[in-house]
């Protein structure tokens, strides 16, 4: 395991931000901790960075005891959500500045540099400011100059949260062919669970300062721990007093299973090639359900028809905690 | 923009530039041209008089030294109020702006009763230590150090809370000790904050009166500034000396506008 965390406590004056917190982060994979904001995330990843000191617990990175290191001495890279670009350095030389501490020769920094930018695609932005820069190529530079220092882990502070969606996106593919060709252990923080599951191989879920769930993105998706993690990670409804997904319920307009709830539409929305289709049930459950718009126009779901709904076949289901919405 | 009629918008300027010309430019104007009623005589008899010099060279002196104990002590304290969590911040913040409300003579009173050598606080201490603080240089230093106190702390305290801390978490991450982060990341930040208070420093210190004619003991030729000077030779009806002893502290306070107006826009 590259990163151990064990029993780590951290309070802010009354707020628990973290709540005896035990994780393990394997070798050379590209993890996500996703939750929602104020949940703990960005805490965890703060004090695996040695940026904020754990109240209690241990922190061991890579076989090392890490716990009371000072940042400077944990060998990690750490990219912050607004860049924290060295604003009156050049981005040579704001990506040079980890090694030039480390007293590296000149030649062997300069080759470094040139290396670094190339993989990030800046070389021909060498020598301006940070502030002549895009957001997404400042994110780059930083991800650079994080790197630079061969970390053995690298952390990401929600590293896309201050892009744009376009940019984002991008950034968010190019982070994971970048992690398939360096293979440095990668942890990153995020509350986008869409960025979560396409980015990371493996995703820790963590809100109100606890570890919900520990699991790739498929298992977190099909085998979700609790309600909470299945409504963290997609849109859910309920439907006769369990969770499930909106487009994993199986609507009709005449009584064809056993068991369907008969209900009447009470809404319905159309965004591109989806509609979204609300059906008040006759026990007084609001059900929402997305639908292909040819499959809407075929079965001529439109507002007061009478429908029967039930969960589809080999739909996953989650016990509601809640209940149903009246 | 809320429209103001033309001769309402007439009215202004002129009122406005009427009190500064009566409160500013012409007395100043004044005192310049008084030093050069006689040509350069004026100033040529000042600078042949060893007294003058030795004020000038004196304020010169204190000035410099206030302002680096200033700067330096300045930007510590900066750092401390703004990145630090301690008891009794709030208070220090508050003492940090008394200098700027005390009235300067209350200030050299204070330091007259804590360090004199016959019955102050410390004085007696330090003088049989061969140290005199007042009626000497050090006297004069700690009371201009004390009435510029807040000019550096004011200048960097809101640049370092708008920069952040986020360079220097950046830095630290980097394998940067404290050392290092201060050197290259915080002090780069915060430069021009720095030398706009350095700026404003001098050009208090120089023009100090009221604390330091306390503390000096006035002796002329030995612990006499320069605006002390002007006074004395004022009283002492050798008005030329006085004028161009006057004019050449014009001089500098224009030279520290002229320069802080030069840094301005490089200092958002």
């Amino acid at each position: 395991m590259s990163i151990d965390v064990s029993g780590v406590t951290k309070t802010f004056g009354d707020f628990v931000a973290l709540d005896d917190v035990s994780v393990s982060l394997p070798t050379g994979q590209l993890t996500a901790l996703l939750g929602p904001s104020g949940g703990g995330k960005s805490t965890l990843l703060r004090v695996i960075a040695g940026l904020e000191t754990a109240d209690t617990g241990r922190v061991t990175i890579e076989g090392v005891d890490a716990t009371r290191l000072p940042p400077q001495k944990r060998n990690v890279g750490f990219v912050f959500q607004h860049y924290a670009v060295f604003k009156h350095m050049t981005v040579a030389k704001n990506v040079a500045f980890g090694l030039e501490i480390r007293k590296r020769p000149k030649a062997e920094i300069a080759a470094r540099v040139d290396e670094l930018l190339r993989l990030v695609h800046l070389s021909q932005f060498s020598h301006r400011l940070p502030s002549q820069l895009s957001g997404g190529q400042r994110q780059r530079m930083a991800l650079a100059r994080a790197l630079a220092v061969e970390p053995k882990v690298l952390l990401l502070d929600e590293p896309f949260g201050a892009l744009d969606a376009k940019v984002r996106k991008e950034l968010r593919d190019w982070l994971r062919r970048l992690h398939d060709e360096v293979h440095v252990t990668t942890v990153f923080v995020t509350h986008d669970q869409e960025e979560a599951m396409e980015v990371a191989d493996e995703i820790v879920v963590i809100n109100d300062g606890r570890v919900e769930q520990v699991g790739t993105p498929d298992q977190l998706y099909d085998e979700p721990a609790n309600d909470f993690v299945m409504s963290f990670l997609g849109e859910v409804t309920t439907l006769g007093g369990v969770l499930l997904r909106p487009h994993d319920v199986h609507i009709s307009t005449t009584p064809q299973l056993a068991g369907a709830a008969e209900g009447t539409v009470s809404r319905v929305l159309r965004v591109g090639f989806e509609v979204r289709v609300n059906v008040l049930t006759d026990d007084g459950e609001d059900v929402l359900l997305v639908l292909t718009r040819t499959h809407a126009r075929q079965l001529g779901i439109e507002p007061g028809v009478r429908v029967w709904v039930t969960p589809a076949s080999g739909a996953l289901t989650v016990p509601s905690m809640k209940a149903a919405v009246g | 923009m809320v429209e103001v009629s033309t001769p309402v918008r007439w009215a202004l300027r002129l009122a406005a530039v009427a009190y500064v010309f009566f409160l500013v430019a012409w007395p100043v104007a004044l005192v310049v041209r008084q030093t050069f009623s006689n040509g350069l005589d004026n100033l040529i008899e000042a600078f042949q008089d060893p007294h003058v010099v030795n004020a000038l060279e004196l304020t010169l002196m204190v000035a410099f030294w206030a302002v680096v104990i200033n700067t330096l002590f300045g930007v510590t304290i900066s750092i401390l109020l703004v990145r630090y969590e301690f008891p009794g911040k709030r208070l220090l913040s508050a003492l940090i702006d008394v200098p700027l409300s005390v009235s300067p003579v209350v200030v050299g009173l204070a330091l007259l009763l804590v360090y004199n050598g016959r019955d102050g606080w410390f004085g007696p201490t330090l003088e049989a230590n061969g140290l005199q603080v007042i009626f000497d240089t050090p006297g004069m230093i700690m009371a201009t150090c004390f009435v510029a106190l807040p000019l550096v702390i004011r200048e960097v305290v809101p640049t370092l809370t708008e920069v952040g801390d986020d360079q220097e978490q950046a830095a630290r991450s980097l394998g940067a000790n404290a050392r290092q982060t201060f050197w290259r990341i915080t002090l780069p930040s915060i430069k021009w904050a720095v030398i706009y208070g350095v700026v404003l420093s001098l050009a208090r210190s120089l023009g100090e009166f009221g604390a330091v004619k306390i503390v000096s003991g006035n002796v002329t030729g030995r612990t006499q500034t320069a605006t002390l000077m002007v006074e004395a030779k004022y009283q002492n009806f050798q008005q030329g000396t006085a004028y161009a002893t006057s004019f050449l502290l014009i001089l500098v306070s224009i030279a520290c506008l002229v320069v802080v107006a030069v840094l301005r826009p490089k200092h958002p």
